[in-house]
């Protein structure tokens, strides 16, 4: 094949030769190789930012629940459905807790990154949860391993201020929307009027699920919850009930006091055409 | 490079290309499946591209049916024969209602088992596939190959799955060519594959592996799952909230063995970026077949540890 001229390319930059170091190594034994084999869902970025604090990537973890629901809760009532909320809460709270005991098998310190995954169907909550256990370098075991959904960026940075992640906070509810009487249906049918029967239970599901959520931190110890996410709606099976469920990562702080990053006001001069510059690596 | 994560003889005899494929590569010009960032990156890192390469392998799923090699017969609990691998996980769930009081159709026994028959089916379409595109690369004088992408595809009414492997070959300038040394793989390309390089690690081999754990329910679960009452009448009410057991312990042990079968293939090197694809598929009365992918990229330490100076945080005004 003819070469069409990066021969000449500069071979003295050093990444070059990083590259030609690391491809004549593969003929060799593993440099430092740990006893046992590492597995990550980490971003390589993430890797680096974890190592710049003195953490280190242990294993991909797992935790799954499947919980029960029983039959006829869905058909309509009145106020909160109770089982539906329980069985929620009762499908996170224990896919977390498979999440912890195989994180402390592999002897981590926390999980960070979970990927939370949860299906609401009308007999059965499945709840997923996937993280990469974490443990500082030189750390010693622990038996109450954290279990975060923040990237491994943000758990440092979260490091860095002084705080530090205490658990997964968690909060479902689910509420009927009360039928409206068939006068109020008849006489809305060609207004253009607000549903208050669902706002009323959007607040409802919302208040109990918020309230769920801030108990379930304050029973790990936590001073608050970061990074709250929310997903509400009407059921696909039942359009009359209307869940609402929160959760974030409940956290303390572990230093004397907050630690203020002052963050630096920067000015990209990115040109736009040149899109990379692998010489920003270093 | 000392060894291969996937099995570099699946597919036979070494130097099968197509004559086409053989004209092509020998060409003179290069080819290459990179952005254009990927592309200047890879310069940088001293890599010349030299072809874009493939492998394919289109597998019939034939292993519940008649005639397959995979096929137990019509009873689930029974192996069709000795040639069949039989799984590391299974377990049993027993009915705890003294199953004869309620009806026949009361489920008294459950199980939980590995399918290693399909693992080992989607390991052979994922390894030919891959084994061929290596050989391409082989074929062209590569050192390794960057930016991989895999695919599957299932084949419109077909019971076909289609495995389709892609990436640049690329050489790497100032070492010398390979002697028979099988080129190493990565799913990364530009800057992340130049980030974990300056980090310390070098590309082995792209690895995954699929876990497959088929589900037959007992009767508890059928009842929590499809909100059954306890006898066919309603006599006994319904079960309470509850975790159904059998299903999370399968879902767990789905996710457990892909990894594990991972690690299988690790040595004592790491998974980098790892991605897992679970997949459940619903069958009836609470049974189901779960599958989970996990795939990634095994690498290499080939020096120590540069650490970093801690991240200074900053507000970008853009």
């Amino acid at each position: 094949m003819s070469d069409p001229g990066w021969a000449q390319a500069p071979t003295g930059s050093d990444l070059a030769a990083e590259m030609r170091l690391a491809a004549a190594s593969l003929g060799k034994p593993a440099h430092d190789a740990p006893s046992r084999a590492v597995t990550s869902d980490l971003s390589v970025d993430e890797s680096l930012l974890l190592h710049s604090i003195g953490w280190e990537a242990v294993d991909v973890v797992f935790g799954a629940s499947v919980v029960s629901i029983p039959p006829f809760v869905w058909t309509w009532g009145s106020g909160e459905i109770t089982a539906a909320s329980e069985a929620h809460n009762l499908a996170v709270r224990s896919a977390a807790k498979h999440l912890g005991a195989q994180c402390t098998e592999v002897r981590g310190h926390g999980v960070v990154g979970v990927h939370v995954e949860i299906e609401v169907q009308r007999h059965h909550v499945d709840v997923e949860l996937t993280g990469t256990a974490v443990r500082p370098v030189k750390g010693k075991d622990t038996n109450h391993p954290f279990v975060s959904d923040l990237s491994a960026r943000d758990f440092t940075l979260l490091h860095n201020a002084g705080w530090g992640p205490v658990g997964l906070a968690f909060g479902a509810s689910f509420v009927y929307a009360p039928r409206r009487s068939a006068g109020t249906a008849m006489r809305q049918s060609s207004q253009n009027v607000e549903l208050t029967n669902f706002t009323e239970a959007m607040y409802a599901a919302r208040e109990a699920g918020m309230e769920h959520m801030q108990r379930s931190a304050l029973d790990m110890g936590a001073q608050g919850i970061v990074a709250v996410r929310v997903s509400e709606g009407p059921m696909w099976f039942a359009n009359h009930a209307i869940g609402f469920t929160a959760w974030g990562t409940a956290v303390r702080l572990e230093a004397q006091a907050h630690q203020y990053l002052s963050p630096q006001v920067v000015l990209p001069l990115d040109d736009a055409v040149v899109e990379f510059d692998v010489q920003s690596l270093r | 490079m000392d060894d291969a994560s996937i099995d570099p003889d699946a597919t036979g005899d070494d130097g099968d290309l197509p004559e086409a494929a053989g004209r092509r590569l020998g060409s003179g010009s290069f080819s290459s499946g990179l952005t254009v960032p990927d592309f200047a990156a890879c310069l940088q890192m001293g890599l010349a591209p030299v072809a874009l390469v493939q492998g394919f392998c289109v597998m019939q799923w034939g292993w519940y049916g008649q005639g397959s090699p995979y096929s137990r017969g019509m009873t689930p609990y029974a192996f069709s024969g000795p040639s069949v691998p039989r799984g590391v996980y299974s377990e049993s769930y027993q009915c705890p209602h003294g199953g004869y009081s309620y009806s026949n159709e009361h489920r008294v026994w459950g199980q939980n088992y590995q399918q290693p028959w399909v693992e080992s089916a989607w390991a052979e379409g994922f390894t030919s596939s891959y084994t061929r595109m290596v050989e391409e690369a082989t074929e062209v004088g590569a050192h390794g190959i960057i930016g991989v992408v895999d695919t599957t595809r299932h084949l419109a009414d077909m019971n076909v799955t289609e495995f389709h492997m892609l990436g640049t070959a690329v050489v790497v300038r100032g070492v010398a060519a390979p002697s028979g040394a099988t080129p190493w793989t990565t799913y990364l390309a530009g800057q992340r594959l130049a980030k974990l390089v300056e980090a310390g690690y070098m590309p082995v081999s792209v690895v995954a592996s699929l876990a497959s754990v088929r589900v037959w329910a007992y009767c508890v679960t059928e009842m929590l799952m499809e909100g059954r009452p306890l006898s066919a009448y309603g006599a006994g009410g319904y079960l309470p909230v509850a975790e159904v057991e059998q299903l999370s312990r399968a879902h767990i042990a789905a996710r457990s063995l892909a990894r594990e079968h991972v690690r299988s293939q690790l040595g004592h090197d790491t998974l980098q970026g790892a991605a897992i694809v679970a997949n459940t598929q619903s069958l009836a009365q609470g049974d189901e077949v779960i599958e989970c992918a996990l795939r990634g990229t095994r690498v290499r330490r080939f020096k120590d540890f540069d650490p970093l100076p801690a991240p200074r945080p900053t507000v970008r005004l853009s």
